[in-house]
């Protein structure tokens, strides 16, 4: 009985894995710096085409292994370039002012990003599935599975659990949980709040980055790209609950398992399956499935 | 009295050129708006649509332009949108310089300009509009098909499969969600229920166009064991769902239909099995008996792989042939005129009944201002000569025997049609 669903379960978990890296990076940066990142998405397409060009580099000098090294460079390179520079800069004179102005800001970025990712890669589409040729694949439920939409899914939960550790066990994340509880208080006893504030806002770009750059190897690389994660992204942080890490990953779970049930049983359903649970959750639980009205945690 | 001499005859000269100026009228250059996907997931289709009319009204222009005038291309990018594309074919019109529109790559934008074409009398000749719906509520004055429809199209993938496995049952189709892949959808399940009544349809997936990813659309085509899959993706598309599905043994285990796959043959051909059924919606292959037998096809054929370092795939011949039926317009129309460069008006009636040798076989404009064009399909065949597959077991059905007649509806038409048609069309390998 449960082989027959095998294929459901596998596919819900690789789909709610790509999503989760997106959503947890732009749920991490508004819990830290309370900013509903527009541009987030643009990051996610950033690290997709750099880690096709490194990946493509790479391969072309008959060095195909490394290839998957460019999964974890290209996120990198996305977030020293754009993280402290954007925060320092940007998003650090929006701190304070009215919502609606750093929404209409970070869409001004959005707009800027997807024109300078169109100047600096072109606007024809870009693929590199060296890194899913080379893991080979695997019978599951009758069904020929690509071992690297397996190994999304232990890397989703590898970064969920990291990051979970990196916020309650070390000093710069008890750092981080100080300024969401209160920045002032947490100025005080010696905290430097604006580094935090970087600090968050870079792991948050390295992990939208991230989720572009795992998911390359199994897409077409093309203009659009942060447009259409940004909005999936943010159905699932409205889901979660804003600020919540648990919360996000348990609405890629949903959001990856409805997506996956429509496809295989109400096909026309499938664009619209993210904002129906969204909305279903939102008219039961207001502030998402984690939220909350008066505490600030993450 | 010398000066007066003097002036009288270039009063007289001035007389006679323009005299002759206003009898021939013609303009300095022609202006064509020319539009295509350049940006994009589509832009992997149009492009060699774009390259291939860069070639061809260079070598238009090298042999003294059309009727002794220069064309002069002004491209568009479909990527914008239906709404900027629109407003561009407006600002293109009101300008009288340019005096034809080949327009457009897109199903939805042909369907969304002809309209405008019309209210703008802007003479458009529709490079790329498949879909059957073009010409089914509308007659239109200023618009015409330079190729085939949907119909034709996708019958002829039909008979194909027919023919080399006429014992399936189950069938799974996945096209994209818009015009031209519902189209595709209904007139494939059509011409099966006419001419397989048996055959089960098991799954029916329509993903949205521009998708980067496939993976559980590929799982669930799979988990439904499908016998036939069909799919008319294309472009950026096209490419990602054969990256995709053929490291998950898709085309191993059922028998897949690509109606548009030659285009992505050179790109991502080589991780398709022998025996992938795949179509070019028309009749532009490269390696056609035709096309390999025309000189000038052949010299276009090296000219392109020189120019862009690969083989021009079946949109650049839609794009090709349609400049030249446009040529062959102008020419009929200015020897109608004898001389006199034509009007918009002259240009359009010069398209009816128009008959055009092409690079690649014949384009008739009917009455009803559609296209006539065979109909190549193949398989996916390894050929040591080339680093990618290439079509064999070629098929050429002739147009008249898959497109609807002028006037009927081609759905209609199509669930007339009778599995007896099967002993009359040609056999896998029979083009030669």
């Amino acid at each position: 009985m449960i082989a027959n669903y095998l294929p459901l379960i596998v596919d819900g978990l690789a789909d709610a894995a790509l999503i989760f890296f997106v959503a947890v990076g732009l749920t991490l940066v508004f819990s830290v710096v309370r900013i509903l990142n527009v541009a987030h998405g643009s990051f996610y397409a950033f690290g997709a085409y750099l880690s096709v060009v490194i990946g493509t580099i790479f391969a072309g000098r008959g060095w195909p292994l490394l290839s998957l090294t460019a999964l974890v460079i290209s996120p990198l390179l996305v977030a020293l370039a754009f993280g402290p520079l954007i925060e320092r800069t940007l998003l650090r004179w929006t701190y304070g002012r009215p919502e609606a102005l750093q929404i209409l800001v970070t869409f001004g970025l959005f707009l800027v990003l997807e024109d300078l990712q169109k100047l600096v890669f072109g606007v024809q589409p870009y693929s590199q599935d060296l890194p899913m040729q080379l893991l080979g694949t695997s019978r599951i439920g009758g069904i020929v599975y690509l071992n690297y939409q397996l190994l999304l899914i232990v890397l989703a939960l590898v970064v969920g659990v990291s990051l979970r550790l990196l916020l309650k066990k070390s000093r710069i994340g008890k750092s981080i949980s100080a300024v969401v509880a209160d920045e002032e208080l947490a100025r005080t006893i010696g905290i430097d709040a604006p580094r935090v504030f970087m600090l968050a806002f870079s792991v948050g770009v390295f992990l939208a980055a991230l989720g572009g750059a795992l998911a390359s190897p199994t897409i077409g690389v093309a203009p659009g790209l942060g447009a259409e994660i940004i909005v999936l992204a943010f159905a699932v942080a409205a889901i979660g609950g804003l600020g919540q890490i648990e919360g996000a990953a348990l609405a890629s779970i949903l959001i990856g398992f409805t997506r996956v049930a429509a496809i295989y049983f109400a096909p026309e359903f499938q664009p619209v399956v993210p904002y129906l649970v969204m909305v279903a959750v939102l008219i039961v639980r207001p502030y998402g499935l984690f939220g909350s009205i008066g505490l600030r945690r993450i | 009295m010398t000066r007066l001499k003097i002036a009288a005859t270039a009063l007289l000269l001035a007389g006679a050129f323009g005299s002759a100026a206003a009898q021939t009228n013609k303009p300095a250059d022609i202006g064509f708006g020319i539009f295509t996907f350049t940006s994009g997931p589509a832009a992997a289709y149009g492009m060699p649509g774009r390259n291939a009319a860069e070639l061809v009204i260079k070598q238009i222009n090298a042999s003294g332009g059309i009727g002794g005038v220069p064309v002069k291309p002004i491209y568009v990018d479909e990527g914008q949108g239906s709404a900027g594309v629109i407003a561009e074919f407006r600002r293109l019109a009101s300008d009288s310089t340019n005096e034809v529109m080949i327009a457009a790559l897109s199903s939805a934008n042909c369907l969304a300009l002809a309209p405008v074409a019309e209210q703008l009398q802007m003479p458009t000749f529709m490079w790329n509009c498949d879909t059957h719906q073009l010409f089914l509520k509308d007659r239109y004055k200023y618009v015409y098909r330079t190729n085939s429809s949907t119909v034709p199209e996708f019958i002829a993938d039909v008979l194909y499969l027919l023919s080399v496995k006429p014992d399936f049952k189950k069938v799974a189709i996945i096209d994209p969600d818009y015009a031209f892949g519902r189209d595709a959808g209904l007139i494939f399940k059509e011409t099966l229920k006419a001419l397989k009544p048996d055959a089960e349809i098991v799954v029916e997936l329509y993903p949205k166009l521009g998708s980067p990813s496939y993976n559980t659309e590929i799982s669930r085509l799979v988990s439904a064991e499908p016998d036939v899959i069909f799919s008319n993706f294309w472009g950026a598309d096209l490419e990602n769902f054969v990256r995709q599905a053929a490291p998950r043994e898709l085309f191993t285990r059922s028998t897949v239909i690509l109606a548009l796959g030659e285009s992505a043959l050179q790109h991502v051909g080589t991780v398709l099995p022998d025996g992938v059924i795949v179509g070019v919606i028309g009749d532009g292959y490269w390696l056609t008996p035709d096309a390999q037998r025309k000189p000038q096809t052949k010299a276009f054929v090296e000219s392109y792989r020189q120019s862009f370092n690969e083989y021009p795939v079946f949109p650049s011949f839609k794009m090709a042939n349609t400049l030249y039926a446009v040529k062959a317009v102008y020419e009929k129309a200015i020897a109608t005129n004898k001389g006199r460069w034509p009007t918009r008006d002259d240009l359009v009636a010069a398209a009816k009944d128009l008959k055009v040798d092409t690079l690649t076989g014949t384009l008739v404009l009917r009455e009803d201002n559609d296209g006539l064009v065979d109909q190549i399909v193949g398989v996916t065949k390894k050929d040591p000569a080339y680093p990618f597959p290439v079509m064999g077991e070629m098929v050429r059905y002739p147009a008249t025997m898959v497109t609807p007649p002028v006037g009927a509806d081609p759905i209609a038409w199509i669930k007339d049609l009778k599995p007896a048609i099967m002993a009359s069309v040609p056999k896998p390998g029979s083009y030669k």
